[in-house]
């Protein structure tokens, strides 16, 4: 097995890479679920993705991951090359899916150290009964696909067997820049004509011994002489564009051009031809060739090396037919980096922007009459650079929910069809990026909201039907941007979230209280109650939700994050679930304040407004609570150093600084004695040892090397 | 192995109140002169608040407060003993660093039934043994319980209810 080596290094690149591949695969595949089929380019793609799984495997020795790729490759094989019509596409899909699931889970039993045991026994069978039923379907009887494997080079011969029906071809193939060994690949195209071919010539001719033939093969393109009955698609059939061969060029010719060799190519068709002429004499002559016996040749003309036109980089060639071809994306080139390195790299920059400022503000500088114009030069320079240094970290971090998002799309694949339910998924804006930490935590709650839908949000299509709705339901997840956060969205236009129900659940499991009506709870809070933990409204527990665990475990998730959740429904039309998650975890960019001895820091894009207050407009309700009064709109008062218990503060509100902090639509106002600034704050958490303190968040050293405490408004409101 | 040979019987002494602890000196990182704490609102008074070490955001415990002694004003000769406990890392700050003394096996004794303040069963907590060092004693003090006792789950029960709220 692999442990036989030492290929620790080789099983993350592997494990790495074939990730990578099933995650695209599947997007592929899940993109693709509602069309007819697939199209050339999908086919193209998921044939070379499982050839390239089917090799790394292979070398990797897991010996049924490499045959079930090969299965599933030898599939898209097929549909590539005779693009059959009439394949049944769903049943094409979940083949594929299955697929990417066995690989998968194989992957996860070798990252975790386990033999990959599982059997691809059954896949591989399913895809073989797949496979024949999609080329007897057919009718015609197309011929069995060439797989591609090496054979024992040979010197080969050609039996002449011709006959009045006999068609004469020239191929031209151009091979992928860089294919290592491509004189070998030639020899697999030849020795696959084999089986069709009455006669054949190509050149160069020998390609099993002479090595510069490679070299010669990429350069120019390999050149076919084929006589045989068979229509061009045939040979298309068995000469594929696949990972080597990049282009396939098929001309019927006369009987008279294919005697005449590789001379008696027209204008439009050059043969370029660099190889020195003595070179090819010898290899013609060690090539036995049999001179077809057909009526329609009437002249015979050994081939010899002369004959040929030498000429390179003609119009028409091989090259130049590679140009044409629409030019592949450039793929970006990508190197996975550990994400420790990352987050140390991330806390050093931290340190950095912080010592920055200690140099920066010191108070060195403030001496009267210092000249500073060099200074501050410098310093404007080095800012930028270290601003620069820290925009480009975050935007490392940075990664699409493209990933997350295509994961959902296959959970609501699954769970509707085994639920029986029609349902189309939309995404919008899954290109939004989130730093990696982030992106990581919501992919749990997001599946949860997810298959909460699917479940309990979209209805039967029958019900459906009888609600005079489309039979079809809709999931739509959404992501985008808003003050300072990612909204995730699920929506759906299901049935909605039933009030009535949820209330009665609640009182039988005494979650409200008792002296408080119904009608006194609003919608909000109603559908808030849904997040308690031990509540599902689902009578029957399914396999995927109604347990009631779930929505507790989404909210105590996203709260780990700092984010939360809004739950929205209209009942008989539908549902939406907003998770709001803060963009990063780590940089916030904060306004400094000071509170007696101790400074305390805000998120600036809660703040709504910074003033000072008169006396008059202060209002204290009967029970202590104080309010203040902003163009006709009361506010509740949070004294920041009363509620902290802070010594120093001030007592003079019309002397303090008044913050008006707007959080969930709600809006308080928190009492500060003074502002400090405004600057980027590296978060970080307060050590453990100390028990959390409500409404804080974290600690942050500032530009003095002081530490400064970040308020948790959200908490505080609370 | 050598450090841990050199270090092993080694104590760093300070004062508190009028008596001389010992802390074993493999839970010393190092000792830093005082400096500029910042406070957290609602913790316990012991816990005097947050320092920053080069970059690194440690909590602070006043050991004369935990030790429930009179509190005194900080001075220039008031130290920060930075101690790592089971990877916990955490400043104590000691009135007055006395000095690192050797302290043999056999001059390690019980933990007597009576000790300084009156109130035995709080000095208990934290004393786990006497040094003798010449004519003079230490109190040889257990970082682990400084840092956590019984105190702490009646503290939890009582954040978790702040929290439920």
């Amino acid at each position: 097995m692999a442990e036989d080596f030492s290929t620790q290094g080789m099983l993350e690149i592997y494990l790495y890479e074939n990730g990578q591949l099933l995650e695209r695969l599947q997007e592929i595949v899940l993109e693709y679920k509602d069309e007819e089929c697939f199209d050339e380019d999908s086919i193209n793609e998921i044939f070379r993705a499982m050839h390239t799984i089917k090799g790394s495997s292979g070398v990797m020795m897991f010996d049924e991951v490499t045959r079930i790729s090969h299965k599933l490759e030898d599939v898209f094989y097929y549909l590539r090359e005779s693009k059959p019509d009439n394949v049944p596409h769903m049943e094409l899909v979940e083949h594929v899916l299955q697929v990417v699931d066995f690989i998968t889970s194989e992957m996860i039993k070798i990252e975790g150290g386990q033999p990959a045991d599982g059997s691809a026994e059954d896949y591989v069978t399913a895809l073989d009964a797949f496979l024949n039923k999609i080329k007897n379907g057919e009718g015609e009887a197309k011929k069995e696909i060439k797989e591609n494997v090496y054979v024992e080079p040979q010197q080969f011969y050609i039996a002449p067997m011709a006959s009045s029906s006999s068609r004469f071809y020239k191929i031209y193939l151009t091979f992928q820049k860089d294919l290592p060994l491509a004189n070998v690949h030639a020899y697999k195209a030849v020795y696959s004509l084999k089986e069709i071919a009455e006669d054949l010539l190509h050149y160069p001719e020998d390609i099993i011994s002479d090595e510069s033939a490679a070299e010669e093969i990429l350069e120019n393109g390999f050149k076919i002489l084929l006589q045989a009955q068979c229509t061009e698609e045939d040979i298309r059939g068995i000469i594929q564009e696949g990972y080597d061969i990049q282009k396939v060029d098929v001309y019927e010719c006369s009987a008279k051009d294919f005697q005449q060799g590789f001379d008696s190519v027209g204008s439009e068709i050059r043969i370029d031809l660099d190889a020195p002429i003595e070179e090819t004499s010898v290899a013609g002559g060690e090539m036995i060739i049999m001179a077809p016996a057909t009526q329609e040749v009437t002249e015979k003309k050994p081939i010899a090396p002369g004959d040929f036109v030498i000429e390179s980089k003609g119009p028409g060639t091989g090259k130049k037919l590679a140009k044409d071809k629409p030019k592949k994306h450039d793929k970006a080139a990508f190197m996975s980096v550990d994400i420790r390195k990352m987050d140390m790299l991330m806390d050093l920059i931290g340190e950095l922007v912080i010592a920055e400022s200690v140099v920066l503000q010191n108070p060195d500088l403030q001496v009267p009459g210092l000249k500073l114009d060099n200074f501050t030069k410098a310093a404007r320079q080095m800012k930028k650079i270290s601003s620069d240094l820290q925009n480009t970290i975050m935007s490392m971090r940075m990664v699409p929910l493209t990933n997350t998002f295509q994961k959902m799309n296959r959970i609501v694949f699954d769970v509707s069809r085994k639920l029986g339910k029609d349902i189309e998924f939309e995404m919008i804006g899954d290109q939004t990026e989130v730093d990696k930490n982030v992106s990581e935590h919501i992919s749990d709650p997001l599946m949860h909201l997810v298959r909460n839908s699917v479940d309990h949000g979209i209805e039967m299509p029958d019900e459906r039907a009888a609600a005079g709705k489309t039979e079809k339901g809709k999931i739509t997840l959404s992501a985008k941007n808003e003050s300072g956060k990612i909204w995730i969205t699920v929506q759906d236009n299901g049935k909605g979230l039933d009030r009535a129900k949820i209330l009665a659940k609640a009182r039988k499991n005494e979650l409200l209280d008792p002296y408080k009506l119904d009608k006194e709870y609003t919608d909000k809070e109603v559908f808030q109650l849904i997040t308690l933990p031990g509540f599902s409204t689902k009578e029957a527990v399914t396999e995927y939700s109604g347990r009631g665990v779930g929505m507790d475990v989404v909210v105590s998730n996203l709260q780990a994050i700092g984010g939360s959740l809004e739950i929205e429904s209209v009942l008989g039309q539908g549902s939406q679930m907003i998770m709001k998650i803060p963009l990063t975890l780590a940089i916030i960019d904060g306004i400094v304040m000071k509170v007696g001895k101790s400074a305390f820091v805000l998120e600036t894009n809660l703040v709504k407004e910074f003033m000072r207050a008169q006396q008059d407009m202060l209002v204290m309700k009967p029970d202590g609570q104080e309010l203040v009064m902003v163009r006709g709109e009361c506010y509740p008062v949070l004294r920041v150093g009363e509620w902290y218990q802070l010594s120093d503060y001030k007592l003079d509100m019309e002397k303090a600084m008044f913050v008006l902090v707007e959080i969930e639509e709600q809006v308080i106002c928190l009492v500060v004695d003074d502002l400090v600034g405004k600057q980027e704050i590296v978060v970080k958490p307060i050590p453990d040892y100390v028990k959390k303190v409500k409404g804080l968040s974290g600690c942050t050293q500032l530009g003095d090397g002081s530490i400064a405490l970040i308020l948790d408004v959200g908490a505080l409101t609370k | 192995m050598s450090v841990n040979e050199k270090q092993r019987n080694k104590y760093v002494t300070f004062k508190s109140g009028n008596e001389y602890f010992g802390l074993k000196i493999e839970y010393v990182n190092e000792i830093i002169v005082h400096q500029e704490i910042t406070e957290i609102p609602e913790s316990d008074d012991y816990i005097k608040g947050l320092i920053n070490l080069r970059g690194k955001i440690i909590p602070v415990i006043d050991v004369r407060i935990r030790f429930k002694q009179e509190p005194i004003e900080y001075t220039d000769r008031t130290c920060i003993i930075i101690v790592n406990v089971n990877d916990i890392v955490v400043g104590l700050i000691v009135e007055k660093i006395a000095e690192v003394v050797e302290i043999k096996e056999e001059d390690i004794l019980p933990p007597p039934s009576i000790v300084i303040g009156g109130d035995e069963k709080v000095q208990n907590k934290y004393v786990y043994a006497i040094g003798k060092v010449g004519d003079s004693v230490k109190l040889l003090v257990d970082p682990d319980r400084i840092l956590k006792d019984e105190d702490i789950t009646v503290m939890e029960q009582a954040i978790e209810e702040n929290t439920e709220e």
